[in-house]
Protein backbone atom coordinates (compact mmCIF):
# COMPACT_ATOMS: atom_id res chain seq x y z
CA UNK A 1 0.00 0.00 0.00
CA UNK A 2 2.61 2.36 0.92
CA UNK A 3 4.53 1.59 -2.28
CA UNK A 4 1.84 2.43 -4.12
CA UNK A 5 1.17 5.29 -2.52
CA UNK A 6 4.66 6.51 -3.07
CA UNK A 7 4.04 5.45 -6.54
CA UNK A 8 0.72 7.34 -7.46
CA UNK A 9 0.77 10.19 -5.62
CA UNK A 10 3.11 12.36 -7.89
CA UNK A 11 1.52 11.27 -11.46
CA UNK A 12 -2.19 11.76 -9.70
CA UNK A 13 -1.01 15.02 -8.42
CA UNK A 14 -0.05 16.49 -11.85
CA UNK A 15 -2.63 14.46 -13.68
CA UNK A 16 -5.52 16.35 -10.99
CA UNK A 17 -3.09 19.79 -11.54
CA UNK A 18 -3.14 19.30 -15.42
CA UNK A 19 -7.52 19.22 -15.19
CA UNK A 20 -7.72 22.43 -12.46
CA UNK A 21 -5.43 24.36 -14.96
CA UNK A 22 -8.02 22.81 -18.07
CA UNK A 23 -11.29 23.31 -16.37
CA UNK A 24 -10.29 26.56 -14.90
CA UNK A 25 -8.99 28.36 -18.33
CA UNK A 26 -11.07 26.66 -20.88
CA UNK A 27 -13.70 24.79 -19.19
CA UNK A 28 -15.62 26.79 -16.84
CA UNK A 29 -17.46 30.09 -18.04
CA UNK A 30 -16.20 33.81 -17.22
CA UNK A 31 -17.94 35.49 -14.32
CA UNK A 32 -20.60 37.77 -14.51
CA UNK A 33 -19.10 40.51 -12.24
CA UNK A 34 -15.19 39.88 -12.98
CA UNK A 35 -14.86 38.20 -16.59
CA UNK A 36 -12.15 36.11 -17.07
CA UNK A 37 -10.50 37.26 -13.78
CA UNK A 38 -12.86 34.93 -11.81
CA UNK A 39 -10.61 32.00 -13.31
CA UNK A 40 -8.45 32.90 -10.45
CA UNK A 41 -10.57 31.48 -8.14
CA UNK A 42 -9.64 27.73 -9.08
CA UNK A 43 -5.81 28.88 -7.96
CA UNK A 44 -6.03 31.19 -5.18
CA UNK A 45 -8.21 29.97 -2.54
CA UNK A 46 -6.29 26.31 -3.06
CA UNK A 47 -2.84 27.83 -1.98
CA UNK A 48 -4.44 29.68 0.81
CA UNK A 49 -6.87 26.73 1.77
CA UNK A 50 -2.98 24.87 1.99
CA UNK A 51 -0.78 27.43 3.54
CA UNK A 52 -3.40 28.25 6.24
CA UNK A 53 -4.82 25.22 7.23
CA UNK A 54 -3.31 21.82 5.63
CA UNK A 55 0.38 23.14 6.80
CA UNK A 56 0.07 25.09 9.74
CA UNK A 57 -2.42 22.70 10.56
CA UNK A 58 0.46 19.51 9.93
CA UNK A 59 2.84 21.76 11.73
CA UNK A 60 0.63 22.48 14.39
CA UNK A 61 -0.67 18.81 15.42
CA UNK A 62 3.11 17.40 15.38
CA UNK A 63 4.06 20.15 17.52
CA UNK A 64 1.54 19.64 20.52
CA UNK A 65 2.43 15.76 19.85
CA UNK A 66 5.93 15.89 20.31
CA UNK A 67 5.03 18.62 23.39
CA UNK A 68 3.41 15.58 24.70
CA UNK A 69 5.56 13.03 26.45
CA UNK A 70 4.00 9.97 25.85
CA UNK A 71 3.93 10.90 21.58
CA UNK A 72 7.20 12.02 21.89
CA UNK A 73 9.52 11.53 18.70
CA UNK A 74 12.04 13.03 16.17
CA UNK A 75 9.61 11.65 13.35
CA UNK A 76 6.90 14.77 14.61
CA UNK A 77 9.77 17.16 15.05
CA UNK A 78 10.82 16.44 11.41
CA UNK A 79 7.13 16.02 9.83
CA UNK A 80 6.15 20.17 11.86
CA UNK A 81 10.25 21.33 10.40
CA UNK A 82 9.07 20.28 6.68
CA UNK A 83 5.24 21.11 6.86
CA UNK A 84 6.37 24.48 8.18
CA UNK A 85 8.79 24.98 5.21
CA UNK A 86 6.32 23.94 2.66
CA UNK A 87 3.60 26.53 4.60
CA UNK A 88 6.15 29.50 3.60
CA UNK A 89 5.77 28.25 -0.21
CA UNK A 90 2.10 28.00 -0.16
CA UNK A 91 1.59 31.31 1.67
CA UNK A 92 4.34 33.26 -0.60
CA UNK A 93 2.23 32.34 -3.50
CA UNK A 94 -0.73 32.91 -1.61
CA UNK A 95 0.12 36.26 -1.66
CA UNK A 96 1.43 36.73 -5.09
CA UNK A 97 -1.47 35.24 -6.67
CA UNK A 98 -3.72 37.37 -4.18
CA UNK A 99 -1.66 40.42 -5.37
CA UNK A 100 -2.37 39.62 -8.85
CA UNK A 101 -5.65 39.48 -8.83
CA UNK A 102 -5.74 42.53 -6.47
CA UNK A 103 -4.23 44.91 -8.78
CA UNK A 104 -7.38 44.90 -11.61
CA UNK A 105 -10.05 44.62 -9.28
CA UNK A 106 -9.20 46.51 -6.50
CA UNK A 107 -6.36 49.07 -8.11
CA UNK A 108 -3.52 48.46 -5.75
CA UNK A 109 -1.25 45.39 -5.63
CA UNK A 110 -0.80 45.45 -1.86
CA UNK A 111 -3.06 46.94 0.85
CA UNK A 112 -2.77 46.82 4.32
CA UNK A 113 -6.18 44.63 4.79
CA UNK A 114 -6.44 43.06 7.86
CA UNK A 115 -6.10 39.33 5.89
CA UNK A 116 -3.56 40.50 3.71
CA UNK A 117 -1.72 41.52 6.83
CA UNK A 118 -2.72 38.64 8.52
CA UNK A 119 -1.52 36.27 5.53
CA UNK A 120 1.92 38.47 5.63
CA UNK A 121 2.61 38.44 9.28
CA UNK A 122 1.49 34.15 9.26
CA UNK A 123 5.05 33.94 6.17
CA UNK A 124 6.95 36.14 8.74
CA UNK A 125 6.06 33.33 11.34
CA UNK A 126 7.02 30.64 9.41
CA UNK A 127 9.63 32.18 8.00
CA UNK A 128 10.94 33.06 11.90
CA UNK A 129 10.33 29.18 12.64
CA UNK A 130 13.30 27.81 9.81
CA UNK A 131 15.48 30.86 11.37
CA UNK A 132 15.08 29.59 14.80
CA UNK A 133 15.72 25.53 13.49
CA UNK A 134 19.07 27.25 12.77
CA UNK A 135 20.27 29.17 15.96
CA UNK A 136 21.12 25.50 17.31
CA UNK A 137 22.64 22.62 16.91
CA UNK A 138 21.26 20.75 19.64
CA UNK A 139 18.15 18.56 18.11
CA UNK A 140 16.38 17.93 21.00
CA UNK A 141 16.36 21.96 22.55
CA UNK A 142 15.74 22.80 18.35
CA UNK A 143 12.61 20.52 18.65
CA UNK A 144 11.00 21.93 21.77
CA UNK A 145 12.17 25.35 21.15
CA UNK A 146 10.27 25.43 17.37
CA UNK A 147 7.39 23.35 18.80
CA UNK A 148 6.54 25.82 21.25
CA UNK A 149 6.95 28.21 18.38
CA UNK A 150 4.54 26.86 16.17
CA UNK A 151 2.02 26.81 18.65
CA UNK A 152 2.09 30.09 19.40
CA UNK A 153 2.36 31.47 15.71
CA UNK A 154 -0.95 28.80 14.99
CA UNK A 155 -3.12 31.72 17.02
CA UNK A 156 -2.42 33.79 13.77
CA UNK A 157 -4.16 31.18 11.89
CA UNK A 158 -7.95 31.80 13.17
CA UNK A 159 -6.94 35.42 13.13
CA UNK A 160 -6.22 35.33 9.25
CA UNK A 161 -9.29 33.13 8.94
CA UNK A 162 -12.32 35.74 11.10
CA UNK A 163 -9.94 38.52 10.04
CA UNK A 164 -12.75 39.40 6.93
CA UNK A 165 -15.55 39.39 9.78
CA UNK A 166 -13.73 41.08 12.53
CA UNK A 167 -12.39 43.77 10.72
CA UNK A 168 -13.74 46.12 7.49
CA UNK A 169 -11.56 44.81 4.60
CA UNK A 170 -11.04 44.98 1.18
CA UNK A 171 -10.85 41.42 0.80
CA UNK A 172 -14.06 39.69 0.08
CA UNK A 173 -15.52 37.28 2.43
CA UNK A 174 -15.96 33.71 2.19
CA UNK A 175 -15.99 32.76 -1.63
CA UNK A 176 -17.69 29.23 -0.89
CA UNK A 177 -20.67 29.60 1.88
CA UNK A 178 -22.25 32.62 3.40
CA UNK A 179 -22.06 32.48 7.13
CA UNK A 180 -25.43 30.86 6.96
CA UNK A 181 -24.02 27.60 4.94
CA UNK A 182 -25.25 29.03 1.26
CA UNK A 183 -23.44 28.23 -1.40
CA UNK A 184 -22.23 30.63 -3.35
CA UNK A 185 -20.78 29.11 -6.49
CA UNK A 186 -22.73 26.13 -8.84
CA UNK A 187 -22.48 24.25 -11.53
CA UNK A 188 -19.08 23.59 -13.08
CA UNK A 189 -17.55 26.74 -10.97
CA UNK A 190 -18.23 24.69 -8.39
CA UNK A 191 -17.20 21.50 -9.56
CA UNK A 192 -13.99 22.53 -10.73
CA UNK A 193 -12.81 24.76 -7.46
CA UNK A 194 -13.22 21.29 -5.61
CA UNK A 195 -11.00 19.74 -7.97
CA UNK A 196 -8.73 22.94 -7.53
CA UNK A 197 -8.60 22.06 -3.97
CA UNK A 198 -8.01 18.52 -4.35
CA UNK A 199 -5.24 18.90 -6.51
CA UNK A 200 -3.90 21.32 -4.46
CA UNK A 201 -3.77 19.35 -1.54
CA UNK A 202 -2.50 16.40 -3.11
CA UNK A 203 0.43 18.66 -4.45
CA UNK A 204 0.82 19.34 -0.66
CA UNK A 205 0.79 15.78 0.32
CA UNK A 206 3.65 15.22 -2.61
CA UNK A 207 5.80 18.19 -1.53
CA UNK A 208 5.89 16.95 2.18
CA UNK A 209 6.84 13.49 1.81
CA UNK A 210 9.63 14.30 -0.34
CA UNK A 211 10.68 16.98 1.94
CA UNK A 212 10.09 14.64 4.77
CA UNK A 213 12.37 11.97 2.73
CA UNK A 214 15.41 14.60 2.41
CA UNK A 215 14.96 15.62 5.93
CA UNK A 216 15.24 11.49 6.87
CA UNK A 217 18.14 10.66 4.51
CA UNK A 218 20.14 13.97 6.20
CA UNK A 219 19.58 12.86 9.79
CA UNK A 220 20.33 8.95 8.22
CA UNK A 221 23.65 10.43 6.99
CA UNK A 222 24.72 12.69 10.02
CA UNK A 223 23.90 9.59 12.49
CA UNK A 224 26.39 7.32 10.60
CA UNK A 225 28.84 10.36 10.63
CA UNK A 226 29.12 11.00 14.30
CA UNK A 227 29.20 6.92 14.21
CA UNK A 228 32.16 6.77 11.81
CA UNK A 229 33.86 9.02 14.15
CA UNK A 230 33.31 6.97 16.97
CA UNK A 231 34.62 3.89 15.65
CA UNK A 232 37.59 5.71 14.94
CA UNK A 233 37.50 7.00 18.20
CA UNK A 234 37.13 3.09 19.69
CA UNK A 235 40.23 2.24 17.66
CA UNK A 236 42.59 4.48 18.62
CA UNK A 237 41.47 3.79 22.37
CA UNK A 238 39.94 6.76 22.80
CA UNK A 239 36.40 6.37 23.67
CA UNK B 1 0.25 38.09 -20.84
CA UNK B 2 -2.69 38.46 -18.32
CA UNK B 3 -3.40 38.91 -15.35
CA UNK B 4 -4.97 35.39 -15.26
CA UNK B 5 -1.97 33.89 -16.93
CA UNK B 6 0.32 35.50 -14.37
CA UNK B 7 -1.47 34.37 -11.76
CA UNK B 8 -1.86 30.56 -13.36
CA UNK B 9 2.04 30.82 -14.13
CA UNK B 10 3.05 31.98 -10.34
CA UNK B 11 1.10 29.27 -8.62
CA UNK B 12 2.11 26.33 -10.54
CA UNK B 13 5.82 27.70 -11.76
CA UNK B 14 6.12 28.65 -7.74
CA UNK B 15 5.42 24.67 -6.84
CA UNK B 16 7.64 23.06 -9.27
CA UNK B 17 10.91 25.60 -8.62
CA UNK B 18 9.99 24.70 -4.82
CA UNK B 19 10.08 20.65 -6.20
CA UNK B 20 13.03 20.84 -8.05
CA UNK B 21 14.57 22.42 -4.66
CA UNK B 22 13.82 19.65 -2.97
CA UNK B 23 15.10 17.32 -5.82
CA UNK B 24 18.22 19.77 -5.92
CA UNK B 25 19.46 19.58 -2.02
CA UNK B 26 19.00 15.58 -2.22
CA UNK B 27 21.18 15.33 -4.44
CA UNK B 28 23.69 17.92 -3.47
CA UNK B 29 23.76 16.30 0.12
CA UNK B 30 26.71 13.49 1.15
CA UNK B 31 26.02 10.13 1.00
Amino acid sequence: MKALVDRLLGPVTLVALAVTVWLGLWVTPPDVHQGNLARLVYVHPALAWVALYLSFGTATIASALYLWPRTRSEVLDRVAHCAMEVSVVFIALTLITGSIWGRPTWGVWWAWDARLTSTAVLGLLALGYLALRRATDDAHVRARRGAVYVLLAAINVPIVHFSVLWWKTLHQNATVFTADRHLLIHGIMAWTLLVSFVAFSLAFAWLLRARYRLEASRGAVADAVVERALDERRREGVV
Amino acid sequence: MGYVDAGYAFALGGLALYALSIWWRGRRDPR
